[in-house]
Formats: structure tokens, sequence, C-alpha cells
């Protein structure tokens, strides 16, 4: 069957599917069904095992359970609440309060953690059930938590700069720097976005914390500064490597929520029974994406549309536009990882055609891919989301629909300023 | 016809080049009637899972490293017997030597070898000068299966496990300081940011290589097959030319970025080759009189 | 008959979650052998360089089997996401109609991944793979235990469509509605 036939055809049937309320993972493999009946010849029982448990067997998404656990141990020992406790005298005069927590948690999560949905269900976990408590407006709670739970990607270390490093042979390292300031600029330009809310909706502004006047309260932080130092210096020291860090999350959270007394043995086993299911909600999904990703590899869709842009001839500019608009429309059904899987090895010539420098390119692609997170039907934040507030997907990328403006202007920025990207490499490494 | 071929390593891969000239080759020898579409970087099947889709049917032809399968038979190891071909000239005597019997075990399953291309050699990197193995004792060596693991302990150094993704950050925090791997990947994973010396080993030259499941290319015409015979021979032959030429330029580009490239000393050497011989023993010990006869067809030559 | 498949969905629950412990507990063993290891350097001693072979590899078919054990009890608490939006908002008798379609393609989604599951394990057992790295494991092993875990969420959604056309409320949807009341 022709492209411009099949492509529309799949993007109809995953919409219906996914609107009479077929569950996303199983939505994302009866698209990879039909796209293989109609494009391909290969046996395509086998494919479906053969990519399944490839895309599941993948020592990085080991990581993923130990955050969530983290977190439902942090959620059920207080220890949590006494966070937000412990950060409201801080925020108390900065317009949005504690809305900033979002933001900050999730950067200095992803300082933790390479994926955006360990990052989003973490600190979700935490702050939605505070924030809500303390009567916050869940349009802004729960968007800024979309947003910001994308730094996973940007901050490093990050799963999808490794992807991308390896597949165009650039240095991780190099990478991982180069993310650094961008993702600093978007904490600024959310944090900035939430004080602007703030003022033009104080009305929707909760009445002032009780006692968060009272300094002594900055002393409810020092436990979960320490696990989280902990759980950062034990990738610096060497002890463990990123992935095995998380599993110094789980031990230090139990350390210290046994120490307070705050949790029980039943506690600590309800907490996994809980960050179980998470992990089993979202990794059912990628094991749909797995198998619509290599569905769309032997249709040849993703190679089609990208050499369709080399074709056009575009100046960098336009080139980056173009890109940008691919993989917003791309990224609406496919995970961002998938995307740049899929299509780098088509844009990656153009891409150097251009003039553009491949680690620039590749802070690019992760905000790219991070918009991908947040945009419906086929967003990984949202669905963590879901499954924390219960909310539908599209009233919660509503929510989120700011903070994909804020990504789209930071590639704008990114654009205009590449230094942004480039300027750490260049002074640490030469 | 066009045939997907899942292949594991990205488009500025010598390897994934030699491929896709090769492809390129396949489609004008057969004026269009076989085309090869390369679906690089693990990007259609991830590296563990190519040569088991190849085998069933999924891919037509793929690529994958001929040591990844020495789980299943240790003649699929034999390139990367630490010291027993350490030069181009000695691998492309232990290949013509290995490759009957190679090819047997690959059509037991299904499968026909085209054309094998070997990484350049397997080289030591280090936080300085190494004189004799003493210098390596008690430090974090990285190994990657159980040949590399094996080579760490005779040593004297500390096998550490660390994933190809995970190399900068573990040698820059302290997890491991030693490795020994090939200078391209040297090169891509910028080496000189966390090692100082590089110390010329060429201790194995491990090889990729290019399968086909059986039935599909029988069920190709005649002259197609020959065709893509021809073309995998001429993609053999430039594939070691690559090969070397890589090493050359690879090592120079370590040194242009200051790392110290050192040929090893004689003490050094000497105690190398004789772990060399340790482990071609043990080698030939699991993979039994086949191994041996493998290993006796090399050295008569 | 009942009792029995509750208890099948928590005990494959409980394993899923005993697999993601087996990961964390392996990962803990390898941090201390390094701590151990450095200690050992500390006071000149020779690390003894205590580390879990394959512990990325094997790590990964934990997972796999974690997560494939824990799909049907995720699903019969709720679990798995979807858009509820059309279902909620049609009329009674449609949106239970519609929630039995629904169910019966999952189901038919289901059957054909452990169906395909299964063709790989048994391909697997016959050409006898193994892993790559230094721990040699079969691969028909964990793949087995993918195939188990896909049979037992296509038995709690043949479950769930059952009930749904005798005109029960499954407990997915109870656990739903409870899910929709946070936040
Ligand atoms: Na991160
Ligand atoms: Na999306």
């Amino acid at each position: 069957m022709e492209i411009a036939t099949l492509a529309p055809i799949l993007i109809v049937l995953l919409f219906a599917a996914l609107a009479a309320g077929l569950w996303i993972g199983f939505a994302l493999i009866v698209v990879g069904l039909v796209a293989m009946a109609a494009a391909s010849s290969a046996p395509v029982t086998l494919v479906f095992a053969t990519r399944v448990w490839g895309g599941l067997t993948v020592w990085d998404l080991t990581a993923l359970p130990m955050f969530i656990w983290m977190g439902e141990i942090l959620v059920r020992s207080r220890l949590s609440a006494d966070m937000f406790a412990g950060l409201a005298p801080f925020t108390r005069y900065l317009p949005g309060r504690l809305l900033h927590v979002n933001v900050l948690g999730c950067a200095l999560f992803a300082a933790v953690s390479g994926s955006s949905a360990a990052t989003t269900a973490t600190i979700g976990r935490m702050s939605v059930p505070e924030l809500t408590a303390r009567g916050y407006d869940p349009r802004i709670a729960i968007g800024s938590l979309a947003g910001s739970g994308t730094f996973g990607f940007l901050i490093p270390p990050s799963i999808i700069m490794i992807v991308y490093g390896a597949a165009t042979e650039q240095s991780i390292a190099r990478l991982f720097l180069a993310g650094l300031v961008p993702g600093l600029m978007l904490v600024a330009l959310f944090s900035g976005f939430i004080m602007l809310w703030a003022t033009t909706h104080r009305s929707a502004m909760p009445a002032d914390e009780p006692g968060s006047g009272d300094p002594r309260a900055v002393l409810r932080l020092l436990p979960v500064i320490g696990l989280i130092a902990a759980v950062i210096g034990s990738i610096y020291a060497g002890i463990a490597s990123p992935t095995e860090a998380a599993v110094i999350g789980v031990a230090g959270a139990l350390i210290l929520a046994s120490a307070t007394g705050a949790l029980s043995w039943r506690g600590a086993g309800e907490g996994l029974i809980a960050a179980t299911q998470t992990t089993c909600m979202i990794a059912f999904i990628l094991a749909g994406a797995a198998f619509l990703t290599v569905a769309m590899g032997y249709t040849g869709i993703p190679r089609a549309l990208a050499a369709w842009i080399g074709e056009m001839g575009l100046s960098p500019y336009a080139l980056l536009a173009a890109l940008t608009v691919f993989f917003v429309v791309m990224g609406m059904f496919l995970d961002g990882i998938s995307i740049v899987v899929l299509t780098v090895s088509i844009i990656m010539p153009m891409v150097l055609e251009a003039g553009i420098d491949p680690i620039w390119f590749g802070v690019f692609l992760v905000l790219v891919v991070e918009m991908s997170q947040i945009t419906p039907p086929v967003g990984f934040n949202l669905f963590v989301l879901q499954k924390i507030t219960g909310r539908d997907i599209l009233t919660l990328a509503a929510y989120a629909a700011p903070f994909f403006g804020l990504l789209v202007l930071a590639v704008a920025l990114l654009s205009a300023f590449p230094q942004i990207a480039l300027w750490l490499p260049g002074t640490m490494l030469n | 016809e066009t045939w997907d071929m899942p292949t594991p390593y990205g488009d500025s891969v010598f390897h994934t080049q030699n491929i896709t000239q090769f492809a390129e080759d396949v489609a004008e020898a057969t004026d269009g009637e076989l085309e090869i579409t390369v679906h690089s970087a693990g990007s259609l099947f991830a590296h563990p899972e190519i040569k088991d889709s190849v085998r069933r049917g999924l891919a037509p032809i793929g690529e994958t490293l001929m040591s990844r399968l020495e789980n299943e038979d240790p003649l699929f190891g034999i390139d990367s017997v630490p010291f027993l071909a350490a030069s181009y000239d000695e691998a492309e005597a232990l290949w013509a030597a290995s490759r009957p019997a190679i090819e047997e075990k690959l059509s037991e399953q299904g499968l026909t070898l085209l054309f094998a291309v070997p990484w350049p050699g397997q080289s030591l990197y280090t936080q300085g000068p190494v004189d004799s193995v003493a210098d390596m004792e008690g430090s974090a060596f990285r190994a990657y299966n159980t040949a590399t693991e094996r080579l760490a302990t005779l040593m004297g150094a500390v096998p550490t496990q660390i994933e190809t993704g995970d190399i900068p950050t573990a040698f820059a925090t302290g997890r491991a300081d030693a490795m020994i791997t090939s200078p391209s990947t040297g090169v891509s994973s910028q080496a000189w940011d966390f090692v100082s010396t590089y110390t010329e080993l060429q201790a194995w030259l491990p090889k990729n290589m290019v399968i086909v499941n059986t039935g599909a290319f029988e069920g190709l015409p005649e002259e197609v097959q020959t065709a893509v015979m021809e073309a995998a021979e001429a993609a053999e032959t430039r594939g070691w030319e690559m090969s070397e030429a890589e090493t050359e330029a690879q090592i120079a580009a370590l040194t242009e970025n200051g790392m110290e490239v050192m040929e090893p000393s004689e003490t050094l050497s000497a105690e190398l080759a004789e772990i060399g011989e340790t482990m071609t023993a043990e080698w030939s010990e699991q993979a039994g009189e086949e191994g041996q006869a493998v290993i006796d067809a090399y050295r008569a030559e | 008959m009942r009792l029995f498949l509750d208890r099948l969905y928590a005990g494959s629950l409980f394993a899923s979650a005993a697999s993601f412990a087996a990961i964390a507990g392996l990962v803990l063993i390898q941090v201390l052998g390094r701590l151990i290891d450095r200690a050992a350097r500390l006071v000149g001693a020779p690390p003894p360089g205590l580390t879990v072979p394959s512990l990325a590899e094997i790590g990964g078919f934990l997972f796999v089997a974690g997560v494939t054990l824990g799909l049907a009890g995720t699903f019969v608490r709720g679990g798995h996401v979807r858009v509820s939006l059309l279902t909620r908002a049609l009329p009674p008798g449609a949106g239970r109609g519609l929630s039995a379609l629904v169910a019966a393609a999952a189901l038919g989604l289901s059957a054909f991944g452990t169906w395909s599951s299964w063709l790989q394990t048994v391909d697997s057992w016959v050409f006898d793979s193994v892993s790559f790295g230094m721990i040699r494991v079969p691969l028909w092993l964990p793949q087995g235990v993918m195939t188990l875990g896909l049979a037992l969420l296509t038995v709690a959604l043949l479950d769930a469509l059952i009930q749904l056309l005798r005109g029960a409320t499954p407990a997915y949807e109870i656990g739903e509605a409870e899910a929709g009341g946070e936040g």
C-alpha cells in the first residue's frame, strides 16, 4: 500500500481505538498489526514477540521501578509531607509559592534519573497530593508537573542522549554537559511562567500556608536532602552507575523511613506493590510502542517523511523549523526515543550538510522529544499523570499546553543562541 | 524484491558504510531486482535480537558481532581469544582457517555467511603508562564478556562490568580505570576525556559478520544469488582495507587529541603472550576437537 | 472459581513485585562489592573483586519477567491507562456495549501476544538460544515467564469480558473509579 494512503488510515485507527477506550498499549499494538499487514511480508507473530522481548530486556529500564518505589516509600512515610512543610518558608514570598517545588524537585530529581516517566512519577506521587491538599489550582499544579517531568531527558544523565550518542557516534559526556545549561534555562522559563501565572491569577492561589513563617520547619527538609545527596553522591563518588543509583535511593528511603519510625514492613511492601503496578502500566505501553516502532520501520513511513524534508533543500533555520514540526507531529503518535531511533539515520546527513553542530542537534532533539512526552494522544508523562490524578489525557494535555509552548520557546532560543548548549562542553573539555 | 537489513552500528561506523556500499552494489548488479534497505543503529531490531531475527526470517539479512554468539558455540569466539591472532595478517590467517567451521555452524541454523570484517585491534587504555602487567594490579578493568573478565583476572586486575553507554561516566567517577577496546570505540567515546595512555596491543580483532537467511537466499533467482555473492566478496576485501585504514586514522585521532600512544614494552609483550597461551589453551579445551582442529590449521600456515 | 482467579491475579502481582525486589537485591550486592574493593585498596589489600556476573543482562530478564507477570494484576486493579471520555459520556447501555467490544478486542490482541510469545519460547527451546553475557542463560526460561504473564493477562481479559456480558461490573472498572477519586 502507498505510504500516502496508509499513514492517514493508521492515524484514524489509532484515534478510534483510543477514543473507544482501548488500553493504550493495545491501541499501539493494533495499529502496528495493521501497518505490518498492509506494508510488510515479515511474519508478524514472531516480530511481535521478538521486538517486545528486545524492547523490555533493557538494563536501563530497571531504574524505573526503583525510582517509583522510592517515591512510594517517601509518600507512605510522611517524608514527602515533611519536605513540603520544610520548603514552605523558602517559597513564602515567591509568587507561585509551593508550585515551584514541581519545577525544582523535577530538576533535582532529573540529575539522578535518565527518564522523564520516572521523574514525573516520583515527583508527581509526592507533589500532587500535597499541592491538592493545600488548595493549589490543578491546572497549574498538574500542568507544571507534566512540563517539568520532561527535565529527566535534558538534565544529565539522560537515556535519550545515550541513544542519540550511540547512534551518531557523538560523545555522551559532551552531550550530557551540553544539556545542562539548556536544562537550567528551562527551569528559569518554567519558574518564570509560574510566577507570571500566580500574579495574574491571584484568586486561584490558596491562602498562605499556616505556620510557614516558622524557620524551624526548614529542619524537616534534612532527611530528603540527605537522601538526594546520597543518590547523586553515589554516582559521582563512583560507588554506583546511574542505573544502580536508583537502588541506593530505595535503600536510603527505607533506612530513613524506618529510622524515623514512620514506616512499617507492611508499608514498604505496599509501596512496592504500588510501584509494581505503575511500572507494569508504563512498560506495557513501552511494549506496544516497541512493536509499533518496528512496524513503522517495516512500512518506511518515518524514513519517507524525513527524506521528503531533506529533498526540500531548506536553509538551516528553515530545516530546523521543518524538523521541529516533523518531530512534534510524529511525537503525537510515537514515543520520542522511537522517533529518534527511526529517523536519525536519514536526518543526520542533512543536519551535517546544513552545517549544524551534532552536539547542538542532540540537545535540540532532546527538547523536541520532551515535547512529545506531553502531547496527546501518546504522551508518556500524560499517562503517568493520568495514573496519579485519575484525570483524562486530554484534560491533562490542556493543563500542560503552556509548558509545551515554553518548550517551543526554548527551541527558538537555542536556535538563535547555539552557545546555550555549546558553551559548557567547549569550556570544560577543550 | 526489497530486503530489510537490521545492523547494530550507526552510519558513521565504517562497517555500516561498507554495508551501505554492499547494498548499492547488489542493487546495481541486479538492476534493482534486489534492493536492500539498511536499518542501521539497531533501528529495526537491536543487536541482541538481530541474529535470531534473521534465523526466524523476520529480516532476510543482518549484521552481528560474531563473538556475541560465543555462548552458543565457543567456535564463534575464536576471533576474540586474546593474543591468538594479534595483527591484521594473523587475523586474516585465522579467518581463513576458521571460516569453513563457522559457515557450517551457521548453516546448521539455516543461516548463510556472506562476509565478515574485523574491527581494528583491541588495545589498552589506561590512566598512565603500563610497563608490565604488575602496573595493572588491582586496577578496575572493564570486562564485558567472559574472555575480558578472564583476561583482567590473569593480569591481576579487578574485572568490572561497564555497559558501553556508561563508559565515560564510569571512568570519570573511578568505577573503572582501564579498558581494552578498539581505537574506533576509543575515538567515538572520546577516550581522551578520561584516560591518558593508549598501548597498541591489537590483542584481538573481533569481526562483524553479515548473515542471510538461507531459505530467503535460495528463493532468489540464480543470477541474483551470484550477484549477491560477488558483492559480498568485494565487501569483504573492501571492509578489511577500510578496517586497516580506520586503525591508522583513529590512532592518529587519539594522538591529535593529546593521548599518549605507546608500543608495548618487551616485558609487557612477553607477559601478555604468556596470558594469551593460557587463554588459547583454555579456549581449546572448551571448544573440543573441532576448535583444536581450527587452531592446528591456523598454526600450520 | 472467582476466589481462585482473584488469588491468581494477586499471586502474579506478588511474583512481579518479587522480581523487581530481586533486581534491587542484586544491585545492592554489586554496590557492596564495589565498596569492599575500594576499602581494600585504601588499606593496601588486594581487592576481592566481588561482582554479580551478567548483572545487566540478568537485570533485564528480571525486568521483563516482572513486567509481564504483573500485567494481569495491574489490569484487574484498573492500573492500565486508557481514554475513558467516550465510554463515560455514552448512555449506560451503549457504554456497556462499547466496553464489551473494547474488552473483546483487547482479549484478541492479548491472545495474539501470548501466542506470539509462546512461538518465540518454543523457537528458543528448539534452537537452544542462549544469552550473550558471562552466564549462559537459556532464553526459553525468561521467555517462558513472559508467555506465562501474557497468558494470565489473556485470562483476566476473558474474565472481564464474561463479567461485562453477564451485566456485572468488572474489577478494573471499580479500580478505575477509585483512582478517579484522587487528585
Ligand atoms: Na536526567
Ligand atoms: Na506525544
